[in-house]
Order: structure tokens, then C-alpha cells, then sequence
């Protein structure tokens, strides 16, 4: 999964936040802001404040994103992937794409059928040293039997899903509660963590010592001047937080999924 | 291995609500693209630039490309960005803020620059790099996460000083850090007491008079690098030639600064062939010119060395500037000689340098820039061509940039000539011609570069014409051949002029310039003034130049 198309990308953002598409050819799209996506990146608070001070309806924008280079010059903001724009956006979907509870769409034959849930947890991990770098990762915890697979998003997008559970569906009651099984994955990623490479953090711990013993010859002198001292301490904690080694585990988004029996088996046993 | 791990405590508190709650929850497709967003802002590697992707319209020279990945990756975001002038150590270093924004590393960063430059740094970080800058502006807040563009000398003084000392800055950056080089001054212990994680300190000169210069510097950056000041001074001497000589203090130095010079650059820079083109007055023009200048000598002002340079260009911008002056100062003592004056330039025959111009062009079917200082001198130009059957589009640095782009397109594909009022700040490139007429030339040196830099640049594929008129028996020949050819002005191809004219306190050489033609009695001591002026400089060029044998192949470690 990555973005391949930046165009349907935006068109799909805002098709998603229910505005209307006036114009789209050859990479030039005219949108009709709602008042709530106008508020939310068009940046004019004070305009949707006085609008409802005096009770009145607010006139979203229409907007005009380019995303061919090649007309870049035309009417419109060109929107590429360094842009601020679309880091806007980018930032938007961390709340609105953050928490999800979604229900296969199966068709049952008027079958009554069961639904089993799956915990899914995407999540990002940043390795800090001398130098950074992200992972991203994602889990689909099956709440019954505790299966584990990876990465889980590859298999959902080749499903129908929706927010509302379909006719003659009924869901199974977790067995393994949400928060256990968020631990669960949790401590699958620190496994994981223990499996890697950690010539960088040995590097940087080597760098941060090379350079405290340079720090504490500079000032060695000095060992009795306070002022001097507390230099030292600083420029000690600077070079701590520059190479310091460090981990982090940051939470994408996730969400309950509720997949027919057949789907969780499919899934499970190529997992 | 002791590797600390931070885990997401907030997540699982938000989602047990959220389905305690019965919602709200995202659409699936909205959950998707959350995930999508999160995968586009992802750097997989350590190493490498990501920020040139995330700007696609600069386009980078190789070499400040280097800059940023070397001080990035070897040098761990502290390092001395030393390049010559004219390389472009403010694109290397948005790039490297840039990068170290995308990859998470920056948020709250301090730019101090001089007070001249705040605007110019803030429209560079906003336009070019997206970078949301702001200028520190009447009353700043310092405290928020924030990339703020202040100058040293506000900075500097409370209360702003305390609560700036306050804060813990991702990054610094202090431009023209020669300034810090002495230790015991207040500008070099603020920013050593700066509390910052990433630092660069930006100058063209790193070595100035003393071989300490250096160490200050570099103590800033990475304090015990060089030694202890002791060690420092015993190993390597006070001599500043040291610098080039000693391999050892030499390699040590290239740990922590990068100074390309335009020989290191791998682009392949053309020839720039500069040819005087010295012209004659016609008779009646030099009558002209003599009267005017023994009329303005009697009130001489600045204004009045003015009427001269623009007589010297067109009779237009001549006469449209007395005919201004004597409508708006009513109490000018020699009124009536400058109205006798205005019926004689109204006699004029064409101007003897826009004949030398279409004298050039009438062979040529190649492009040509002209550049003068007047807008009168413009118009008159495109008139005079256009009667001699030749195309012409004007461009002014008052255009819009739609306008621009449309002169722009318009000469590259249908006019021979372009005639330019201004160069300077976000100007076109014109790489696609290599003929320039500098008409008139402008009295800032660094102005002319800025002219030249429009067509001798990356990508331009053919040696770069430059014809530089001037008059005879006139200031201009005066300024071109007792100041611009004696300091080799054209030879260089952008030189360290800016660092010689540091070094002797000159701020401003047009202003300099002016001085000696309104101070001096006559013509001669103007003359001697010039040849004084242009023997500092070259002195001082001669010296900055011997004490610098840099080969400029930077280690890398």
C-alpha cells in the first residue's frame, strides 16, 4: 500500500469528507468545501466565528488543487508531496482516520451468520540516534483465538467494509478483552525489536561517549569554576539528546473489525 | 543494550472510549488514507536527503546537495557552512533545516541574522523551502514551537535575551557568524550559552585575522574539538596560515566545516568573456555633460551626482529628473541653468551608447540582455530598437510573476532582446542567452553579480558575453576603469568580494562611491579618490586570497 496517485488521493479525501467534486480533468480538480472542512483547513476563524455570532449560513470555499506540473502555472494551488497543503491534510486524518469499528459486508444468502472480531493496531516505530528512521507496521489481533498476523491492512483493503453490521450478521463477543490484546501486540513488537540490528544505537552510544570525553577535557581546567561547571552540564545534556539512543512506539490509528468466519480463516492461514 | 523505549500510552485510553461510546468513528476509507499519510511521511533510511523530494521546484546544485547530506550525516547537524559567496549557504541551510523537519527532528528553531536580512531569510524559509517561518517582529513570542527568524542585535538585548536563553531550541543558525569570532564579546558568549541541539553557523569568511577566529567558532559548535585554548595555541601557533598548513589542524577542521569554492563545484561553469565597450560623446553631448556638471557642482547633492550618471545614459531620464526636481524644490539657487540646461538636452541628437547598441545587435542574430539603472533609459531603448527594426520586451522587478514569466516567454521565444531595469531578489533565469550589454552599470559591485548571475549560471551551455559601456571623459569611465578592472570585478567569477569589502568596513560601496564624486573639488581628486579606494581593496584581496590555500577536497570520514 502507499499513495500511487496523488490526484485520487485528494479526490478521495474529499469525496470521504462529503464535498463536492465541481470539476476534475487532466489533474486540475475544483472541490466545494463543507463549512466543516472549510473550518477545518481553509484557516479564516474568524470568519466562522462571527458567521455564528450572528446566526448566519457560512459560504464555504471552492477550492482549486493542481496536481499535474505541467500546468502548475494555471489558476489553482499546485499540490505535490512537499507541499503544505497536503501535510495539512496529512494531519487532519491523524484525528479523522484515527479510531475505526467496521463490519464486513457478506453476502449471506439469508444465512444467519457470525462475525468475528479482529483488533487492528497500525503503528509507527522511530529509531532515534546520531541519525532517525520510521517503520510502519501493521497488526490484526483475532480476539478469540489470539491469532497474530502481519501486516493486516494488506488484507483489509481487499475487503467490503462498512460501518453498519449487514442483514442476518451477528457479531461474536470478544474472548480476549481490547486492552489485553493491544498489550499483546505490544509485546509482539517488542519481540520484534529484540530481532534487529543495533549496530546505529552502538554507534551512537560510541559517539556520545567520544564526545563527553572531548566536553570533559575542554573544561578540565575549570573544574573549580562554578560557572564553567555549569557549562559543561549543558553542553553534556546537548549532546545527550543529539545521540542518545532511543525508541519509539506511536500509535497510527486502529480499530475493531468485525470479518465473516471464512474471511478470519483465509486470512489466519496465510498470516 | 540500554536502549530507552517510549511507548504510546494515549492510544488505548482514546479507543476503549471511543467503543465504550459506541463511536465516533472514522469511515473506512478515511481510516485508510490515515494509514496512507502515514506511510507518504515515512523516512525508511537513515541516511539520505528526503527534503529535495519534498521540493520539487528548487533545483539543487550538486554541490549543495553535498553540503547538506555531509552535515547531516557526518557531522551530525553542527557544522560550519563556510562556502564562497555566491554558492548558496542560505539554500544549503533551509535545505538542512528542512530535512531535519521532515524526518521529526525540529520543531522550535532560532535564526539569528542581520537586521538588513530578517525579511530576505523569512521570505527564502517561506517561499522556497515551506518552511513556516516567522520574523521575530515588535513583540515576540519566544516560547512556542516555532521556527523564528530574528536579528543578532534584538536578540541580544533584554528582555528578550532572558527569555530566550530560557528556551531549548531544536536548532540555531546564526548567519555572518564571523562576527562571533572573538570570544570576550556579548554576541559569542549568547550564543554559546543558546541551549540548542542542532547549530550552524553561517559565514564566507572563517578565518578573518587570527588563527583563534577558527577556534571560537568551532568551540561553539563542538566544545573540545580543537583542544583546550592552551592546547590549541601550543600545537598550532597563532599564525592563520597555520590553517593551510598544518595537515593536522587542517583535517580536524574539515570534521566540522564545509567550504566549497566555486573551482570544487562539479557544475562546469562556461567562460565569462567581459569586454569594455568604451564610448565617445558626440560633441554637442559632451558640451552637455561639461555644463551639467559644472551646474550641479555649484549645489553639489547627492541628486545632482545622479543627473550626471543619467545623462550619461539617456537624455530622458536626465530631463524627466531636473523637470521633477524643479517642480518639487522651489528654492534651488541655480534654477535658471538647469532650465537653460533642459532646452540644450532637448537638442540632443540620439544618445552615442544606444547607438553602440544597435551598432552590436544590427549583426547579431543571437539574444542579448540589456540592463540599465533608469526606467526612462528603458522605454527610450525599446523605442530606439524598435525604429532600427529590432524586438525588444521590457522586464522590472515591479512586475508581477505572471508578467514576468509572459516577458520571460516572450524573449525566449520571439523578441532578441530583453531590457532589464533590476535583477535582483527572485528574478528570472535566463540561461538560454549569453549576450549581456551592462547599458549603465550599477555603482553595488555585488548588484552586478546579481545582474551577471541571470544568464551565467547552472545549465547556461555557451561562454557568457558581457559588454560594459561607459563614456568617456565621464564618472562611469572613471568608476569602470580606476575601480571595477583594478579590483578584476568581471574576472572573478564571483568572488569573495563581499568578505574584502567585511574586512574594511565598508557597508555600502554605491553610497561609498557617491561620497567621492559630491566631496571632491574636481574631476582629479575625484580620480585619486577612486584609484585610493580600488588599491584598499585589492590590497586586501591580494592578502585574503595568499592566506587561503585551501584545495578545497572536503574528507570525508
Amino acid at each position: 500500500m502507499a499513495i500511487e496517485n496523488l490526484h485520487d488521493f485528494l479526490t478521495d479525501y474529499f469525496t470521504a469528507n462529503h464535498c463536492g467534486i465541481l470539476e476534475n480533468e487532466n489533474g486540475k480538480v475544483t472541490i466545494q468545501l463543507t463549512d466543516e472542512m472549510d473550518e477545518l483547513i481553509m484557516n479564516r476563524p474568524f470568519y466562522w466565528h462571527y458567521i455564528k455570532q450572528i446566526g448566519q449560513q457560512g459560504q464555504p470555499m471552492k477550492v482549486t488543487f493542481i496536481t499535474n506540473p505541467d500546468r502548475r502555472d494555471e489558476q489553482g494551488e499546485w499540490v505535490h508531496f512537499g507541499s503544505p497543503r497536503l501535510h495539512q491534510i496529512f494531519n487532519t486524518l491523524g484525528q479523522q482516520g484515527k479510531i475505526t469499528r467496521q463490519f464486513e459486508q457478506v453476502d449471506t444468502a439469508m444465512q444467519r451468520s457470525p462475525l468475528i472480531p479482529w483488533l487492528v493496531i497500525n503503528l509507527k516505530i522511530i529509531y532515534r540516534g546520531k541519525h532517525k528512521k520510521d517503520e510502519l507496521l501493521s497488526y490484526g489481533l483475532q480476539l478469540i483465538n489470539g491469532t497474530l498476523v502481519s501486516p493486516m491492512m494488506d488484507k483489509l483493503i481487499k475487503l467490503k467494509l462498512h460501518t453498519g453490521i449487514p442483514d442476518f450478521c451477528y457479531t461474536i463477543t470478544p474472548l480476549i478483552r481490547y486492552k489485553s490484546g493491544y498489550q499483546r501486540i505490544i509485546r509482539y513488537v517488542e519481540k520484534y525489536l529484540n530481532t534487529k540490528d543495533y549496530t546505529w544505537a552502538k554507534e551512537s552510544w560510541e559517539h556520545l561517549y567520544e564526545e563527553g570525553k572531548l566536553l570533559e577535557y575542554f573544561y578540565k581546567d575549570v573544574s573549580t569554576d562554578g560557572e564553567k561547571q555549569e557549562q559543561l552540564k549543558q553542553s553534556l545534556s546537548e549532546i545527550e539528546k543529539r545521540f542518545r539512543p532511543n525508541i519509539s512506539i506511536d500509535i497510527v490509528n486502529g480499530g475493531i473489525f468485525y470479518l465473516s468466519q471464512q474471511t478470519s480463516n483465509t486470512i489466519s492461514s496465510n498470516g | 543494550m540500554n536502549i530507552q523505549l517510549n511507548k504510546d500510552s494515549e492510544f488505548i485510553e482514546e479507543f476503549e472510549t471511543a467503543l465504550n461510546h459506541d463511536g465516533p468513528f472514522s469511515s473506512w476509507d478515511l481510516f485508510q488514507m490515515s494509514y496512507l499519510s502515514s506511510q507518504a511521511t515515512l523516512t525508511t533510511e537513515f541516511t539520505g536527503l528526503i527534503a529535495p523530494k519534498h521540493l520539487p521546484h528548487v533545483e539543487f546544485l550538486p554541490h549543495q546537495l553535498d553540503c547538506a547530506e555531509q552535515i547531516v550525516e557526518e557531522m551530525n547537524g553542527r557544522g560550519l557552512l563556510a562556502d564562497e559567496v555566491g554558492l548558496g549557504k542560505t539554500i544549503e541551510a533551509g535545505l538542512i533545516l528542512k530535512e531535519y523537519m521532515i524526518r521529526g527532528l525540529v520543531k522550535k528553531a532560532l535564526i539569528l541574522v542581520p537586521a538588513s536580512l530578517v525579511n530576505q531569510w523569512v521570505l527564502e524559509l517561506t517561499q522556497k523551502f515551506y518552511i513556516p517561518a516567522v520574523s521575530q517582529g515588535k513583540r515576540p513570542v519566544w516560547d512556542q514551537n516555532k521556527v523564528i527568524v530574528s536579528s543578532m542585535d534584538m536578540a541580544k538585548r533584554s528582555p528578550h535575551k532572558e527569555k530566550i536563553l530560557d528556551q531549548e531550541y531544536d536548532f540555531v543558525l546564526i548567519d555572518e557568524a564571523h562576527k562571533l569570532k572573538n570570544h570576550k564579546t556579548k554576541n559569542y558568549e549568547f550564543v554559546r550559552a543558546l541551549r540548542k541541539k542542532y547549530c550552524l553557523l553561517l559565514t564566507a569568511t572563517p578565518v578573518q585575522n587570527k588563527l583563534s577566529d577558527i577556534f571560537n567558532l568551532v568551540s561553539i559548535l563542538k566544545p573540545g574539538h580543537l583542544g583546550s585554548y592552551e592546547d590549541f595555541t601550543a600545537n598550532f601557533g597563532r599564525d592563520r596560515n597555520n590553517l593551510f598548513n598544518d595537515s593536522h589542524l587542517k583535517q580536524l577542521i574539515q570534521k566540522v566545516m564545509v567550504r566549497n569554492r566555486r573551482g570544487d563545484t562539479k557544475v562546469d561553469w562556461t567562460e565569462r568573456k567581459v569586454q569594455t565597450v568604451s564610448i565617445e560623446f558626440s560633441e554637442e553631448e559632451q558640451e552637455a555633460y561639461n555644463r551639467l556638471t559644472a551646474i550641479t557642482r555649484d549645489a553639489s547633492t547627492f541628486s545632482s551626482i545622479t543627473l550626471t550618471r543619467e545623462l550619461c545614459s539617456s537624455r530622458e531620464a536626465c530631463y524627466l529628473s531636473i523637470k521633477k526636481m524643479l517642480s518639487q524644490d522651489t528654492e534651488i539657487p541655480n534654477r535658471q541653468a538647469y532650465e537653460d540646461f533642459l532646452k540644450q538636452i532637448e537638442q540632443l541628437p540620439h544618445h552615442a551608447k544606444a547607438d553602440k547598441v544597435i551598432e552590436l545587435l544590427k549583426d547579431s542574430d543571437e539574444k542579448f540582455i540589456i540592463f540599465t539603472e533608469y526606467r526612462a533609459s528603458q522605454l527610450y531603448l525599446q523605442w530606439y530598437l524598435q525604429q532600427h527594426g529590432i524586438s525588444s520586451v521590457p522586464y522590472r522587478g515591479g512586475f508581477k510573476r505572471g508578467k514576468k514569466d509572459w516577458m520571460k516567454q516572450l524573449f525566449e521565444n520571439h523578441a532578441q532582446v530583453l531590457i532589464a531595469t533590476e535583477a535582483g531578489g527572485e528574478g528570472i533565469n535566463l540561461q538560454f542567452c549569453n549576450n549581456m550589454i551592462n547599458y549603465d552599470l550599477p555603482w553595488n559591485p555585488m548588484r552586478l553579480e546579481q545582474r551577471i548571475g541571470r544568464i551565467h549560471r547552472f545549465g547556461q551551455q555557451h561562454d557568457v558575453n558581457i559588454y560594459n559601456f561607459a563614456v568617456k571623459n565621464t564618472m562611469e569611465e572613471h568608476v569602470l576603469s580606476l575601480l571595477y578592472e583594478k579590483i578584476h570585478l568581471f574576472e572573478r567569477v564571483v568572488g569573495n568580494l563581499d568578505a574584502i569589502l567585511a574586512e574594511l568596513e565598508i557597508n555600502d560601496v554605491e553610497q561609498e562611491i557617491q561620497t567621492i564624486f559630491t566631496e571632491s573639488e574636481t574631476e582629479g581628486e575625484a580620480k585619486i579618490k577612486l584609484d585610493n579606494l580600488s588599491s584598499v581593496i585589492s590590497l586586501t584581496q591580494e592578502r585574503i586570497n595568499s592566506k587561503e590555500d585551501w584545495n578545497g577536497n572536503r574528507e570525508s570520514s
